[in-house]
């Protein structure tokens, strides 16, 4: 258990110094790039640190939920 | 202090309780607008936005984005202690966590500083409006959880927290990283 929360937030620190550099990176797709990593640091925060892995799946779709339909709008704009 | 297992597979028993969750989703979907809105004025008006984004120091928003992680990391090894019973290590990380959320507000504090030294405060362009409204939202959250956090360990020392409280307090911290996870990535890098 408390391995999954330190491989989590090693990752997680991984992605967050990825989104930064990617900063300097002129690339058109790089707004999406940038969203998607930040949904993935979202799902380890709310699955793992949460511990909403364990929740019922209401609560974990409600989640992803969320998180697509926002992206979507964001992307879409 | 009664520690009990709950079942958290029942949709009546989220971990943190219900009626935390129904806070968090009113709170993500209040940011989730406020990010909308951002996004659709920077498609209004591309190249101010663009400029603008240019003005911040992303650096903050990283330092900050790791800080608010490591916290994080700490509550949820906090709980876990909790959990199996050993009150001494969760009472650490706990402090820990309060420490790291302190750390935030300072790193944060001397953004605000330099942004107002410079005359970029709220009324500068439509992206700092943006910029103020969602940030400060957001430190008043991390202020109010620090409280909550503070209360918590207090209560942890008297022995009058419950475990269910204990991960309620958990589960607000955690939604200020997972607000910061959402506004972070739009005001720093999206534009």
């Amino acid at each position: 258990m408390k391995k999954h929360i330190i491989i989590t937030y090693v990752l997680l620190i991984v992605l967050t110094i990825v989104s930064g550099l990617t900063y300097s990176v002129a690339d058109n797709n790089i707004p999406s790039i940038i969203l998607l990593l930040s949904a993935l640091k979202f799902i380890g925060v709310s699955f793992y640190f949460m511990d909403l892995k364990k929740a019922h799946i209401f609560w974990k779709s409600a989640v992803i939920c969320y998180l697509t339909i926002l992206l979507i709008v964001v992307l879409i704009i | 202090m009664n520690i009990q297992q709950i079942d958290a597979k029942n949709i009546y028993f989220p971990p943190g309780g219900i009626l935390m969750w129904i806070i968090i989703f009113l709170e993500l979907i209040t940011f989730g607008m406020g990010i909308v809105a951002m996004v659709y004025c920077g498609k209004q008006e591309p190249n101010l936005f663009h400029e603008s984004r240019l003005l911040l120091n992303p650096v903050y928003g990283v330092i900050n984005t790791i800080i608010l992680l490591t916290s994080g990391f700490c509550m949820a090894i906090s709980v876990l202690y909790l959990k199996t019973g050993n009150k001494q290590k969760s009472k650490k990380f706990l402090l820990i966590t309060m420490l790291f959320g302190m750390l935030f507000l300072i790193v944060k504090t001397i953004e605000y500083k330099a942004k107002i030294d410079i005359g970029q405060s709220i009324n500068y362009n439509l992206f700092f409006t943006f910029y103020w409204l969602l940030t400060l939202f957001h430190v008043i959250h991390i202020i109010v959880g620090l409280v909550i956090l503070g209360s918590t360990y207090f209560g942890l020392v008297k022995e009058k927290t419950s475990i269910e409280d204990f991960e309620s307090s958990a589960t607000f911290w955690h939604m200020c990283d997972l607000i910061w996870l959402l506004i972070f990535p739009v005001i720093y890098l999206f534009f």
